[in-house]
């Protein structure tokens, strides 16, 4: 007994860490293997495929800008599904909050051009925030007041948001032109590329909008661990019913956690159009599924706002080293897709493992009855 | 001003675009009643589309001439048999290992996006004819010397019901025929027979159900992949009947329509099937608003909202109240 009590004791962080990461680990190695042997049984070297995808996605400064720049979005949507699963909220819809902060950011562009940087910024960057808060706001009033559940309400509203942004991009905010996209917005409100940042680098894409993801990472930790909204967020996420006799309001915390989650899925259609495209486009045609990875990197970080990073880099390796595999070994693109879907469902299959616990003591136990009863 | 567009056309052409939503939408609604929420239909939908043009290829291909002779009834069957079969792993997941229900769909939806996508570029170049579409023909031939009385004269009442009844319900595909005889034999089952009650009793209240000696486990497997099996009916419909042909991603959002469609028609067979026609009729009017003046001048994208629009008012409680089976999305475990 003692043993083990002072093995607790002395766990260290990483020891700590790498039990926490233990099953994510697993599972990402898992879908992989699975992977392997699609990419196997489809005829190809699986080997050689990883090693092109590994070296598309990291071989250089330009494949890890390119790494970078799949991630940073994938960081925000992530910390915004995380953030709703912690108050027990699934924020299906993050794509249509996504969508709405882009929109948000590409007309606020266009209308705040005449200002100066650091200015315009961050005041795109909250009104943003606030087109994808607004987004979630009907979805999560519709939850608090007649209990509507969020999976559908932000999964509709995901889908009108969606047109409504395509009608818009190609209608009110369309560049003349034939494509249906918005006008190019002026440098000044462009987030900053990192090699305008760091002198010596080569011309990257990736920019600042990762550093901003990064941070508010670290600010959503903060705000889980050491305010009391974090506070009433987890509580409500872990016992509704208690929380609500320790004096939280329901109610209000799920109006709350949403609209932080849609705020958070808005900033990631801000960095994309402030750093990454400088417009929007039609996401009928180019959707960029951004939501719904996010789902996968909350998952697989298990909700943890600094695991988000680790989880986003990840899928943004697999989805920037892609094109390379394909374009060295012919292995379609969509390899990535499955290996994404598998991971999702080994996450959250952790049960697997206890099931296969439970199976193995049932059995066993059924086989003593037996003896006994022989 | 409406005169132009109201023809049989417009209303066969709404059936034609409610099949799909409809039968995914009935299989959705089997499996709330049960208790468990089917988010992954688009992704069923789409690995039967797949599936059922893959296997009409590979009959088509083959020596027996039975076998090449039938071979888009073959693909039908096949069509529901992987649906039933990737539904397996829904109800896997969601029943046996009491993942997240929404958390297995997600994962199959995105699973089967890439599957059948990847599956495609292997196999470059598919595509078949739509040959079920003959069967409906058979039909026609059959009833016309019925009608034959009323076409000899013009300008006949019975003309022109005959010119409707042909021109609305006789041009459709053997699965359109398929899925209103489905919402009606379901509705049947699910208020009329032991069945129905007990699947009902398992959304509702699963231990008291249990209790009374349902079983709780294999009854949501058996509505899960009745699901799966109505779900890739939905998808052999899109490709095998109205496309003839397969296309990465070509549901593009129908199984969610499903849901929205299953919630409109407040978790009912029948109920499910009028909201999808409604939806279809919607869509049918935005593919030919061209003719009409005030109609054109609507964004195509508000009709492509309509749908989600509508839902997100009846869960709000505008339309009177819609709330779902009450167990539905909760694990089971028998104490």
């Amino acid at each position: 007994m003692s043993e083990t009590h002072e093995h607790i004791v002395v766990e260290a962080w990483w020891a700590k860490a790498l039990r926490i990461a233990a099953v994510p680990l697993v599972s990402v190695l898992l879908a992989m293997a699975i992977g392997s042997v699609i990419i196997w049984l489809s005829g190809f070297d699986p080997i050689a495929a990883f090693r092109a995808l590994f070296q598309g996605a990291l071989g250089g400064q330009r494949q890890i800008s390119e790494t970078i720049i799949r991630a940073t979005p994938l960081i925000f949507t992530g910390l915004a599904v995380g953030f709703g699963f912690r108050a027990s909220l699934f924020n299906i819809g993050a794509e249509g909050q996504f969508i709405m902060g882009s929109l948000g950011a590409a007309w606020l562009g266009l209308l705040l051009a005449g200002l100066p940087t650091p200015v315009a910024i961050p005041l795109i960057l909250i009104g943003a925030a606030l087109f994808g808060a607004a987004w979630a706001f009907i979805p999560a009033l519709l939850k608090a007041k007649v209990g509507a559940h969020e999976v559908i309400t932000t999964m509709m509203f995901s889908w009108i948001g969606l047109y409504l942004s395509s009608w818009i991009v190609s209608g009110p905010l369309k560049e003349p032109g034939s494509i249906p996209q918005t006008t190019m917005l002026s440098s000044n409100v462009w987030l900053p590329s990192f090699d305008r940042l760091i002198p010596g680098l080569i011309p990257v894409r990736a920019h600042l909008g990762f550093v901003v993801a990064v941070l508010l990472a670290i600010v959503v930790l903060l705000v889980l661990r050491r305010t009391t909204l974090g506070y009433s967020v987890r509580a409500v996420g872990l016992n509704p019913g208690a929380a609500e006799n320790a004096g939280i309001s329901i109610a209000r915390t799920t109006v709350y956690a949403l609209c932080i989650s849609g705020a958070l899925a808005g900033l990631a259609g801000a960095s994309e159009v402030l750093g990454t495209n400088h417009r929007m486009f039609d996401q009928v045609s180019a959707g960029s599924g951004f939501g719904f990875t996010g789902i996968a990197v909350a998952l697989l970080a298990k909700n943890h706002p600094i695991g988000v990073i680790f989880a986003a880099l990840l899928f943004g390796i697999l989805q920037a080293g892609a094109g390379t595999m394909q374009l060295e070994t012919g292995i379609s693109v969509l390899i990535v897709q499955i290996i994404q879907g598998l991971v999702i469902f080994f996450v959250a299959a952790e049960t697997i493992v206890t099931w296969f616990v439970k199976r193995r003591q049932k059995l066993k136990l059924e086989r003593e009855e037996a003896v006994d009863a022989g | 001003m409406l005169g132009n567009l109201l023809n049989p056309d417009l209303f066969a052409s709404a059936l034609r675009l409610a099949t799909p939503i409809a039968l995914a939408a009935i299989g959705g609604t089997i499996c709330e009643r049960s208790g468990v929420v089917n988010i992954a239909l688009e992704g069923i939908m789409l690995v039967g589309a797949f599936c059922g043009v893959a296997v009409t290829l590979l009959a088509q291909a083959s020596s027996v001439a039975f076998i090449a002779q039938n071979a888009t009834w073959i693909g039908l069957v096949a069509a529901v048999i992987s649906g039933v079969l990737f539904s397996g792993i829904h109800a896997f997941g969601a029943i046996t290992l009491r993942m997240d229900h929404v958390v297995s769909g997600t994962a199959l939806n995105i699973m089967a996006l890439g599957l059948t996508g990847f599956v495609l570029t292997i196999l470059n170049g598919f595509t078949t004819g739509r040959n079920t579409a003959g069967a409906s023909t058979a039909v026609r031939h059959m009833l016309n010397p019925v009608f034959d009385f009323a076409t000899q004269r013009s300008g006949n009442f019975l003309q022109t019901v005959w010119y409707w009844i042909d021109g609305v319900f006789l041009s459709l595909t053997p699965i359109a025929y398929i899925a209103i005889i489905v919402a009606v034999v379901m509705h049947w089952a699910l208020y009329r027979t032991r069945w129905g009650l007990r699947l009902r009793a398992l959304g509702e209240h699963p231990k008291a159900a249990d209790s009374v000696g349902v079983r709780v486990i294999a009854s949501r497997y058996a509505a899960v992949l009745i699901s799966g099996a109505l779900g890739g009916l939905a998808g052999a419909n899109l490709s095998l009947e109205q496309v003839g042909s397969f296309s990465e991603n070509m549901t593009t959002g129908r199984g969610f329509i499903a849901l929205a469609a299953n919630i409109f028609g407040r978790w009912t067979p029948i109920g499910s099937y009028l909201a999808s026609l409604l939806f279809g009729f919607a869509q049918a009017l935005q593919l030919r608003v061209q003719g009409v003046e005030f109609l054109a001048k609507i964004p195509v994208q508000f009709f492509l909202m309509f749908p989600y629009v509508l839902t997100v008012i009846v869960l709000a409680g505008f339309m009177g109240r819609a709330v779902g089976p009450a167990a539905v999305g909760k694990a089971y475990e028998k104490e």
